[in-house]
Parts: structure tokens; C-alpha cells; sequence
């Protein structure tokens, strides 16, 4: 399933809402969450972390992984956490409205 | 504290971020790698799917690396900005802590930098700012010179210019102009009350020389200023033509009665043309002066003359034109031989050249002071940058830099000065505005002086420079001394930080000694200036200037000359009156070629000449001028008498040493033999520090002038007459168009007025110089008193007298000062030759001066040093020692 423009940006954000992860965990998290309707390729998803990081929605910091390898994580950043609250209610109502047409009540 | 910032952005180079988007896209793929082989796949086949799954690598790793990269960039700036903001907080913070230092400094400042940004306003007004005419730098002035007789800078003859004119081609342009102040002009009558239009007569080429535009109608054709052209026109200034026509567009084209004739209004000249004078009322014609009145001969030369080189020729080019020039008509025409040569100056320098030295001479001085007041507020921080060794190395401790300790303490600097900047621009204003007050139009034409856009660049400039300067050494001495500072737990004296403060006393006494020297030269210059014998007594001498109206072809005015003179004497509380053309510093006299007795004017040579002077009877005796010998002129001397001259002593000295000349006879412009019948002590016309040139003086019934100085010797206060003056000379003549009324003792106060502005400034700066030095030392002693408590304490205890203690301390600052006096007293010496142009009546290296000013600094400095040297005679022993 191809991605809506813009999608990918709240997913991560979402992601990293959950937690601090390193790129591979989010491609991951991502995954198991859509059951793997979505499945997203890495190189846009390493692409957008590094977007978010230059506009200032989430900060990263090398850390170790959990096979003790030195990985970069990320993490929201407040006005990233605002950034995610603005997509996810544009989401909702966008939804909202598609569903409002596929379901005729 | 805000330090963790600070650290976590470490220095990210473009080699780092590269290797870290590396590290990144390695751990990525490596990961995907790992759980494909845990779901069982092989190891290289799980590489190559891992690559496959995560797309385009190369493509991913350029973007992240640009991106990064201009992350790493803002978020640097954002710290600069972040600890830029933090330091001037910190920075207002502290020196709102400590207000009597900020108070101080901050004074100190803006006295420095408001009294160098306001002299530094007239500089550039004056000196620096280019003329405000098209391409200034290519006008230039000229004169006339005959190099035998000592003439280097003669006007010119109107034949001569005309000759330039024709055989010139480095040279755009050249034209010639007639101005006397006072005494050139036109009477305005026919237009209600008759005025005196101050007038400048130009000859062709003048204002297209000059380069000027006409704001309203048109400036004259070349065929309307010559002879027998249409010449009776009148180009108005601007300020004459608001004043006469309310600034009318309709002046053009009307007609104006002067000399009994209509003159034609052309045009009207911009404001900001002010060349010869900004007093011009009118420029006419030279051409309407008949022969009578200006011979065109070649050796009379009236003209000022300036001249525009075209674009690229250089000041050596167009004199060696106007040399090549003059030779060729001086071998043309015998009356010309001795005047084969030209001097050539730019405009600018010939306009400027009287003030510039002492202008320069002030720039220097008050240059000294901002310098005294920079090393006064460097020890104030030195003094503090002490008290902060603690705080400075706690902050070391956590991991600040040097730099960026650095750039905080001279943070507090730089803050402490541009405020003094602006506080400085304030007080340059009133600097400005006194300087205006005192100069009183004393300063070149051309002139616009104003706190403008350059001037405060300048003085924001001066302003972090001085910063900078005051700031850098406490700042640096502040940030390597963290180590012995951390060592010290309490301030033991370190002898390096003593020395520098010790020099900047010595800098500063150094300083403020050679601002006071000069200070102090200038008041005595200008007391010598006050104390010169100007041959007359200035008190209670009442002047009228006039012209009486020249009736062509009859004598008619001399009638109205002594019925003038008459009736003014016959006035209550009229002493005696006198007449003259040209009243002391009001005009220079006219020159007359003479030959004294048996004198044979040599082959090639010409006459000597001298000055010459119309007067009336009793002249002499009105400005109480003294007679040698002989008598002064008497109402007997008239027209159809004996020719008749007084000389004053320069001309007897020179023309008849070691005999009287009452008795001898002249040869007057080698037609007139005169009797010398007085001789009358040397009376300064010029100014108060040129002596008297020779000077022949005629009797106004033998020699007429319609330019007449009515001098009028009162019983009262002079102006107090003027009225009833007046009144007679309204009765005479209605139409007697009266030009200035004046006492003597004003002319002579405003011919001293550059003088006095210099002394009053440079001895104003010499005060202010003082008072930062004694306030420096003072600071300077006190904290050592403060540092040294427990010493002094302990040799009080020890049963040391208090004298001793005082003796010890006062000592200290004497010895320092000494130091200082004697250095600044050396560099007042290599700075003397450039004092000595603005000098009078003493040497620049005065010893009378020199040894007053050093006695006044070590006398300020013993009061300086004695107040913080009683405190520590009168240290409470055993307070001191149990605080400590």
C-alpha cells in the first residue's frame, strides 16, 4: 500500500511519542503496528528523521542498542510533540470525512 | 547556568556529521541484516535483501549529510546568540551590582568620547567634508607672484586673467572675482530704506568655474560680463533674495537702482553657494567698474581668482600651465617682468588653511583626553577584574573556555562603552553647540557643522574602540590568571597585576601632563594676545561704516564728509570724532607705491609700496593713538593745500632709520610729492597679532574715499550714543545707507575670538585631563591601601607611626606622578613644534609653563594620594587583623 503524502511524517512522529528509538526500531514499530499493511521502505524513512531532526521536532543522541551497538536515537522534541498533536487531529478529521463518504449513513 | 549547552554542541566538522550519517546507515542496515538471519536467512544473502529493502543508500546518505550539516550550523548560531544574550545580561546585571564603578566609568566615557565626537563634528565640518560645489577637488585658487619682491601670494591683474583664459588647456575654466568684506558693495536705493549690498564682482568664466547652478532664472553669458556688453545685471544670493523679495519667483527680470543705474535681476544662486563669501548679497559685473575707478592695467591687481583643472590633471599640471603662461606674457610686457610666476593651492586648503592647525592642534588634544579617560576605566576594571578572580575561577572550574571567558568580561566592556557612546553623543552636542557660541563666525565658509551620520559612525567606532582598548588587557590579564587565582584563596598581591596598574598611572599623569602644557601655553598665548599694545585704545569708541553716496564729477560728498563730523562732535556726550576708510580690523588699507627721498627705483624693479590710509583730522586723536613727532592732520589740509602725509613708526624704521621723518618728503605713485608732517605710533589694522605694516596716511580732503568709518570717542557707554548718532547722520543725509554700528572693544574681542576658543577649549580639555588623573590615581591608591590593610595593620601594631604609614603611601603616588610627569613633560616636547603655529608671544617649550604644570599635577596628586594615604594611617589595627 503506497503512502498519502505527508502520512510518513506522523507515523514517526507517532512512533517516537511512544518512545526514543533508533531508525531501524521505528521502521520496525511502524510494522508491527500497521500489521504490515504499511510497509515502508528505509531510505524515506531515514530521510524524514533527519528532516524532523532540522526543523527542530526531534533531537537525536548516540546511544547503545539493545545488541550493544552504538546506535543514534531519537527523540521528540515539545514543539515535535505539538507538531505531532496538529497532524493527528487533521488526520482524524480527514478520515472522518473520508469515511463519511464511503459510509453514506 | 546554562554551561551543559554549551558542552553537548562540541565542534561538529563536515568530516564528523559524514561519519556519523555513515554510522547511522551501517547500524541501519545492519540491524535488518540481523533479523533476517534470525529468521533463519544466510548471512550474505541477508545483506543484499537488507540493501534491497532499504532503496536508494547513496541517495539517502547525501540528503542526511546535507541536512545535517545545516542543522549542526543553525543550531550554532543559535548558541552564539544564546550566549551573546547571556553575557549582556550578565553583563547589565553586573554593572547595575556595582554603581558607584559603572557611574564612574560611564562619566568618564562620555566626557572622552562626547569631547572627541564633538571637535571631531567640526573637523569634518570644517576640514574633511569636501567643498559643496561639483567635483570640489579640481578647484583651485590662484595668485600672482613676484618671487623678487617677496609677493607669493598677490591677486591678480584683470589683463593677466584674461591672458590665462585664452592660452589655457589643462585647465577648464578660470575666472576672477572683487570682494573686499565691508567694503566692497553696491547701494540699493529707489526700494525703501537704502541699503548696502555686500557685493562680489565676477569677471567671465567665474561661475562656470565654480561649477554653480542657478535655482531660479539664469546665471550671466560670457558677452554680459565684459565691457560694452549688457552687463547691468545682478545674480541674487539665496539669502538676499528671501530677504528682499520674500523668495519670489518674479525677482527675475525686475530691475534694482543701484549706482543710480537699473540693474537687471537674472537669476538666483543656491543656498549652499557661499563662495568668496556666504555674506554676498548680489554678484555684479567687474566689467561695470570704469577706468576711473579700476584701471585695466597689469599691475593692478584687484582679482582672487580660481580655476577648474578638467578631469584627471593633476595640482602640478595646472601650475606648470599657469607658469608656462605667465613667463610668456612676464617676457611680453616689461610692467610684468618680476611677476613671472603663479602659486596654485586647492580651493579647500586656501579656504581652510587658517584654522586648520587649529583645529588639528584641538583633534590631538582631545584625542589625548579619550585616551586618558580609556586608561582611566582600564584601571577601574583592573581594580574589579581583581575582585572577580573567584567568581572567574569557578567558572573555569566548570569548563568555561578562555575565549569564551574572554568574550564575556569584554562583553561588559563593550556594553559600558556604547552606553558611554551615547551618553558621549549627547555630550558632544553641547561641545558643538560651544564651539559654535565661541568661534562666532570665526570658521571658513563652507562649513556645516553637525552631529550627522559620519560623525556618529564615528564616534559608535570610537566608542567599541575604546571599548576594546580599555577592556582587552583586565579581560585577558583576567582569563590566563585562573590558575594562581584558584591557588589564592585570598588576594595576596601579585606583582605583575601591580606593575600594570602602576603604568597606567604613570600613562595616564603622562597624558593629562601634556594635555595641561597645552592647556596652559595656550592661556598664556592668549594672555600675550590680550596684553598687545594696538596702538589705540579700544574703550568707549563707538563705530559707524557707511558710504556716502558718490555723486560722479563733484566733490560734493567731502561737504557731507565734514558737516558729518561737525555735527556729531557737537553732540552731548560726544568726546571727539574721527573718520576713517578703513577702521582697525575692520579692513586692510589700500597700497600706494611711493619713493622716499633720493630712492632710484632700479632696471626691472618696481616702487615699494605701503600701505595707505585715508583719514580725517583729528583721526588720531579720537582713537587715542600717540604722535610720535609732528602734528596730525588739520582741518587746514585741504584739496587745493600742500600734499600732506602722517607715517606711522614701522614705515619711519624702515624708510628713515635713526632720523625723524616729520619734514621729509614722499613721491607718492610718482606723481604727487607729499610732506610727512607726523609721524604716529604703530597701529595694529589687521589683526591683534600681526604687527603694523608700514602705513602712509593721507588726509580724506586730498585723497577721497566714499567709504567712511565715523569714529566717535564717547563719555558714556558708547552704544548708548548710537541713537542720537543716528538721528544727525539721518538729518544729513536721508539716504545714508548705514552698514554697521560697532564699539571698538567688540571687534576687538571677535578679531580674538579663534585664539580665545582655542585656549578655552584646550584648557577646558587640560582641566578635564587633570580631574581623570587625579580620579585614577586616587582609585588607584585606594586599593592598594584596601589590598595592603593587613601589612599596614600589622606595622601599626607593631608600633609603626602613623606618619610613617601616611609618608609611605602619599610617597607611593608621588613617585608614580613624578614618573609620569617627567615622561609626559618629553612628550609635550615632541609634540611643542606642533603648537607653535597657534602660538603667540611664547615658546612652545616655555619653561615658566612647564614647571608650573608639573608643580599643579604633583600638587593634585599629593591631594589625590593623601585621602586614601590617612585612611590607612588610621586603620583600626585589631579590626583589620581579626576580620582578616
Amino acid at each position: 500500500m503506497t503512502l498519502l503524502q505527508g502520512t510518513l511524517d506522523v507515523l514517526v512522529l507517532r512512533a517516537l511519542a511512544w518512545e526514543p528509538m533508533h531508525s531501524y526500531a521505528v521502521a520496525r514499530w511502524i510494522h508491527a503496528r500497521t500489521a504490515g499493511t504499511i510497509d515502508i521502505e528505509d531510505a524515506p524513512l531515514y530521510k524524514a528523521l533527519h528532516r524532523l531532526e532540522h526543523a527542530g521536532a526531534v533531537s537525536a543522541t548516540w546511544g547503545v542498542s539493545e545488541n550493544n551497538r552504538r546506535a543514534r536515537y531519537y527523540r521528540l522534541t515539545p514543539s515535535g510533540r505539538a507538531l505531532l498533536k496538529r497532524h493527528e487531529s487533521a488526520w482524524r478529521r480527514y478520515a472522518a470525512a473520508v469515511f463519511a463518504v464511503l459510509d453514506p449513513a | 547556568m546554562r554551561w551543559r549547552r554549551l558542552i553537548e554542541f562540541t565542534r561538529h566538522s563536515e568530516r564528523d556529521i559524514a561519519r556519523d550519517v555513515d554510522d547511522e546507515l551501517h547500524f541501519h542496515l545492519r540491524a535488518r541484516e540481523d533479523d533476517l538471519v534470525a529468521r533463519g536467512w544466510g548471512r550474505d544473502e541477508a545483506r543484499r535483501q537488507a540493501e534491497r529493502d532499504f532503496g536508494d543508500v547513496d541517495d539517502a546518505r547525501r540528503y542526511a549529510t546535507n541536512l545535517d550539516q545545516q542543522t549542526v550550523a543553525i543550531g550554532k548560531r543559535r548558541d552564539h546568540m544564546h550566549a551573546l544574550r547571556q553575557d549582556l545580561i550578565y553583563a547589565i546585571r553586573r554593572l547595575w551590582q556595582a554603581p558607584a564603578f559603572t557611574a564612574a566609568a560611564l562619566a568618564t566615557l562620555a566626557l572622552g568620547i562626547g569631547a572627541t565626537t564633538g571637535i571631531f563634528s567640526v573637523v569634518n565640518g570644517v576640514l574633511l567634508r569636501p567643498l559643496p560645489y561639483p567635483e570640489a577637488t579640481q578647484l583651485y585658487r590662484v595668485w600672482s607672484v613676484n618671487a623678487t619682491g617677496g609677493n607669493l601670494q598677490a591677486s591678480v591683474s584683470a589683463m593677466d586673467l584674461d591672458d590665462w583664459r585664452a592660452q589655457r588647456s589643462q585647465i577648464a575654466d578660470l575666472g576672477g572675482f572683487w570682494h573686499q568684506p565691508g567694503s566692497s558693495g553696491l547701494d540699493l536705493t529707489g526700494s525703501g530704506e537704502p541699503q548696502h549690498l555686500a557685493s562680489v564682482f565676477v569677471t567671465p568664466g567665474f561661475f562656470s568655474t565654480m561649477g554653480v547652478q542657478p535655482v531660479l532664472g539664469r546665471l550671466p553669458r560670457e558677452d554680459e560680463l565684459v565691457r560694452g556688453g549688457n552687463d547691468r545685471f545682478l545674480v541674487l544670493s539665496h539669502t538676499f533674495w528671501q530677504r528682499h523679495f520674500g523668495g519670489r519667483a518674479d525677482a527675475v527680470g525686475s530691475t534694482l537702482r543701484v549706482r543710480g543705474e537699473a540693474f537687471t535681476v537674472l537669476g538666483v544662486l543656491p543656498r549652499s553657494f557661499d563662495y568668496p563669501t556666504a555674506a554676498a548679497d548680489v554678484f555684479a559685473s567687474f566689467s561695470i567698474f570704469t577706468d576711473d575707478q579700476v584701471p585695466r592695467l597689469r599691475f593692478v591687481r584687484v582679482l582672487g581668482v580660481v580655476a577648474r583643472a578638467r578631469p584627471g590633471v593633476s595640482e602640478s599640471a595646472v601650475s606648470a600651465e599657469l607658469q608656462r603662461i605667465t613667463s610668456r606674457v612676464a617676457a611680453q610686457y616689461p610692467e610684468n617682468a618680476a611677476w613671472d610666476q603663479a602659486t596654485v593651492m586647492p580651493l579647500k586648503r586656501s579656504i581652510t588653511g587658517d584654522v586648520s592647525a587649529a583645529l588639528w592642534v584641538l583633534f590631538g588634544a582631545v584625542g589625548l583626553l579619550l585616551l586618558i579617560a580609556c586608561v582611566n576605566v582600564a584601571s577601574l576594571q583592573l581594580a574589579r577584574a581583581t575582585a572577580r578572580r573567584g567568581e572567574v575561577a569557578v567558572r573555569v572550574a566548570l569548563g568555561a573556555t578562555r575565549g569564551r571567558l574572554l568574550q564575556q568580561l569584554l562583553t561588559e566592556s563593550v556594553v559600558l562603552s556604547l552606553c558611554g557612546g551615547v551618553l558621549g553623543s549627547i555630550v558632544a552636542l553641547g561641545v558643538v553647540k560651544g564651539v559654535m557660541t565661541l568661534a562666532s563666525g570665526q570658521l571658513p565658509q563652507g562649513s556645516v557643522i553637525a552631529v550627522d551620520l559620519a560623525v556618529l559612525g564615528f564616534s559608535a567606532l570610537l566608542s567599541l574602540g575604546a571599548g576594546l582598548l580599555f577592556g582587552l588587557t583586565p579581560a585577558w590579564r583576567a582569563s590566563t590568571q585562573v590558575q594562581p587565582a584558584l591557588r589564592a584563596a585570598r588576594g595576596t598581591s601579585d606583582s605583575l597585576r601591580t606593575r600594570l596598574r602602576h603604568g597606567l598611572v604613570v600613562a595616564e599623569v603622562a597624558l593629562a601632563m601634556m594635555l595641561v602644557i597645552g592647556g596652559g601655553l595656550m592661556l598664556r598665548s592668549f594672555r600675550s594676545l590680550t596684553q598687545v599694545d594696538v596702538g589705540f585704545s579700544p574703550a568707549q569708541l563707538l563705530v559707524f561704516n557707511y558710504t556716502l553716496s558718490d555723486d560722479r564729477g563733484n566733490n560734493s560728498y567731502l561737504e557731507i564728509y565734514s558737516r558729518i563730523l561737525e555735527r556729531v562732535r557737537a553732540l552731548p556726550g560726544v568726546v571727539s570724532a574721527g573718520a576713517t576708510s578703513d577702521a582697525p580690523f575692520g579692513g586692510s588699507g589700500e597700497q600706494v607705491a611711493f619713493t622716499p627721498p633720493g630712492y632710484v627705483v632700479a632696471q626691472g624693479q618696481e616702487m615699494p609700496t605701503s600701505t595707505l590710509l585715508q583719514v580725517s583730522d583729528g583721526y588720531f586723536a579720537t582713537i587715542k593713538a600717540t604722535l610720535r613727532s609732528g602734528r596730525e592732520f588739520a582741518p587746514t589740509d585741504r584739496g587745493d593745500a600742500p600734499a600732506v602725509v602722517v607715517v606711522n613708526t614701522a614705515f619711519e624704521r624702515r624708510w628713515f632709520p635713526g632720523e625723524s621723518a616729520t619734514g621729509k618728503r614722499l613721491m607718492l605713485g610718482g606723481r604727487v610729492s607729499a610732506e610727512i608732517v607726523g609721524v604716529v605710533n604703530d597701529i595694529r589694522q589687521t589683526e591683534v597679532a600681526t604687527e603694523a605694516r608700514e602705513t602712509v596716511y593721507l588726509h580724506v580732503h586730498q585723497n577721497g574715499r566714499v567709504r567712511m568709518n565715523l569714529m566717535v570717542r564717547t563719555e558714556g557707554p558708547p552704544l548708548a550714543i548710537a541713537p542720537a548718532v543716528k538721528v544727525a547722520l539721518r538729518e544729513i543725509d536721508p539716504n545714508l545707507p548705514i552698514r554697521d554700528i560697532y564699539t571698538m572693544d567688540s571687534a576687538v574681542r571677535s578679531a580674538l575670538s579663534q585664539p580665545r576658543l582655542l585656549a578655552v577649549l584646550l584648557a577646558a580639555f587640560g582641566v578635564a585631563g587633570l580631574a581623570l588623573g587625579a580620579i585614577g590615581l586616587y582609585g588607584v591608591l585606594a586599593y592598594l591601601v584596601q589590598q595592603r590593610r593587613r601589612e599596614l595593620g600589622v606595622r601599626l601594631a607593631l608600633g609603626a607611626p602613623r606618619h610613617h604609614v601616611l609618608r609611605m603611601i602619599v610617597g607611593q603616588g608621588m613617585r608614580l606622578t613624578a614618573t609620569g610627569v617627567v615622561l609626559g613633560a618629553v612628550g609635550a616636547l615632541a609634540l611643542g613644534r606642533l603648537l607653535s603655529a597657534v602660538l603667540f608671544g611664547v615658546a612652545p617649550d616655555d619653561p615658566l609653563t612647564y614647571a608650573g604644570v608639573a608643580a599643579l599635577m604633583l600638587g593634585v596628586a599629593w591631594m589625590a594620594s593623601l585621602l586614601p594615604a590617612r585612611r590607612a594611617a588610621s586603620t583600626d589595627v585589631v579590626a583589620t587583623l581579626r576580620n582578616d
